[in-house]
């Protein structure tokens, strides 16, 4: 395990507990912004990952009713010589079975993760709230806040 | 029959598998424990994190009464209503998927280890590889104890499993490095508890998401000691950027009744069908009872906000103390680091003899996973405990 990805050593007298806790906290909201984002990119991704998906289940249903409408007006022949056929649009291959779930909306996770670890590092319900407002754009942060927090006190 | 008395019959009909504290438990409520003798300990382990609502909370008390005058077993043959209940709550409040039910944290894994196994051979791949963090425990019956480097080494346990590798703990890029076309899955704890509570970095929890995604293996989290509140949220992987696509319970979802559960997304959960694996007594409606009754209690944000709380008040009393290097962890999951020349063994001997119960993962970390209901001054005093005994070995 190299240093920086050591846990923070305990802290000790010396240092002024204020301002060094001013310091963590803003550490630590930097990084849960970090986070945020990374999950927004992630859900992002998948959110493409399932348009691109249901544009191939669409294009699969397409190509399997232009199928039937060309096998209605030009029937296959019954054993006898092999006729040409009016050409069907070829079925795009299943997706990929371990495709990623959906996850929750990107920006209602990435305001999860943001409130979660700025409460787990401590900060007050007024903190996270004010967070929540200007840098995740969540225009009413109490139900996320009482999921999170508990009712207000 | 008496302490000396046990001990005679331990030595004379049990394996000699634990070395245990030398005390006999008789009664618990909440945080406290009494002995034979009647004397009151302070108890900061919780049966390992199991006993998380405290000991014989009244209504998971409540809960195993009621059902077990009812209804105790049927065998997985057949419906009951507290499995079926349990498997919906565990499943919506963590990844949608499906639920499997064991009857402890190593099987709940050993249902991971094979839905990885099957998922990847589906995937086409010949010899399946399931990656973990040196130092990682996943458990003691053969599938988990191949992922669980420590324990794996011993020679006398051979052979293990095939298809287990390690890589030095919480380093990304020998997890990247490590995975590949063969990988199942990325099988790691959120924090390493019996390795003494040390905490995964981000950067290795999105590595690890990372690399499996980019070869179709599944990121497992075993969650069998940080879930079900432990950390300050109901599932550690909650206060991280990652969503695992299977997570592994037990220990505290039961509140002391023997349970374990492996869930899954949506797409894990399709991997095994009927044939594929089992268990008779899984998911039984006591323990399901039991488990509901404790998810009733834990998952409640005013608890989870007092579990951070707590732990803030313990780990800041405890970094002040003399003789403590460092203190690790999240929420009420606590690792304390000693300094050179403390021997963690001898103290938690010592803090057994002054009513306190922790226990030494290593020869130098205390490790402390009191029930999450502990109150502020229980803490307090767990704090001073540890200080005196701290004092009386500092050298």
């Amino acid at each position: 395990m190299n240093a920086s990805k050591m846990p923070p050593k305990g802290r000790k007298g010396g240092s002024d507990p204020v301002g060094g806790a001013a310091e963590r906290l803003a550490e630590i909201v930097g990084a849960a912004e970090r986070a945020a984002a990374a999950v927004i990119d992630d859900a992002e991704k998948q959110a493409q990952g399932r348009i691109d998906e249901a544009q191939e289940r669409a294009d699969r249903i397409a190509a399997d009713r232009l199928r039937a409408i060309a096998d209605e007006l030009d029937p296959p022949s019954a054993g006898g010589e092999e006729r040409p056929r009016l050409r069907t649009v070829e079925a795009v291959p299943e997706p990929a079975e371990s495709a990623a779930p959906a996850g929750p909306r990107s920006d209602e996770a990435g305001a999860r993760l943001l409130a979660t670890q700025m409460a787990v590092s401590g900060a007050s319900r007024k903190e996270i709230e004010n967070r929540l407002r200007a840098g995740a754009g969540i225009e009413d942060p109490a139900p996320l806040l009482d999921a999170i927090l508990g009712p207000e006190e | 029959m008496n302490l000396t008395e046990l001990q005679g019959l331990e030595e004379r009909y049990l394996m000699g598998t634990y070395r245990r504290g030398e005390v006999e438990f008789v009664r618990g409520e909440g945080a406290m424990l009494w002995d034979s003798d009647g004397k009151e300990y302070l108890d900061l382990l919780a049966g390992i994190s199991v006993c998380s609502v405290g000991h014989c909370h009244p209504d998971v008390v409540e809960a195993i009464r009621e059902q077990s005058g009812r209804l105790m077993h049927t065998s997985n043959l057949f419906y009951t209503e507290p499995m079926v209940r349990l498997a919906e709550r565990l499943s919506e409040s963590s990844l949608g998927g499906r639920v499997f039910f064991a009857n402890s944290g190593t099987e709940a894994n050993e249902c991971a280890i094979k839905i990885a196994r099957k998922h990847a051979h589906r995937r086409g791949v010949s010899s399946p590889a399931i990656i973990s963090f040196e130092r990682d425990f996943h458990g003691r019956t053969y599938g988990s104890l191949s992922a669980t480097p420590g324990l794996a080494a011993n020679p006398a346990l051979g052979p293990m499993l095939e298809g287990f590798r390690s890589v030095p703990f919480d380093d990304a890029d020998a997890l990247r490095d490590a995975v590949d076309g063969q990988t199942a899955a990325v099988l790691i704890e959120p924090i390493q508890g019996e390795a003494g509570i040390y905490p995964l970095s981000e950067d290795s929890l999105i590595a690890a998401r990372e690399a499996c995604d980019a070869v179709g293996a599944l990121l497992i989290l075993d969650e069998i000691q940080t879930g079900v509140g432990r950390t300050g949220s109901l599932w550690a992987y909650e206060q991280t950027p990652v969503r695992p696509d299977v997570l592994t319970s037990a220990k505290a979802l039961g509140g002391g009744m023997a349970i374990g559960a492996c869930i899954t997304n949506e797409a894990a959960g399709a991997v095994l069908e009927p044939g594929d694996h089992g268990s008779t007594f899984a998911g039984g409606p006591v323990a399901s009872a039991a488990a509901l009754a404790v998810l009733d209690i834990v998952d409640d944000p005013v608890l989870l906000r007092a579990v951070r709380e707590r732990g803030r008040r313990l780990r800041e009393g405890l970094e002040a103390l003399d003789g403590v290097r460092e203190v690790r962890g999240r929420g009420l999951m606590i690792g304390v680091g000693l300094e050179e020349g403390l021997d963690s063994a001898a103290i938690t001997v010592d803090l057994l003899g002054r009513g306190a119960v922790v226990n030494a993962p290593e020869p130098r970390t205390l490790r402390l996973l009191p029930p999450l209901t502990i109150d502020d001054s229980q803490a307090d005093r767990a704090i001073a405990l540890i200080g005196e005994s701290l004092l009386s070995y500092k050298p």
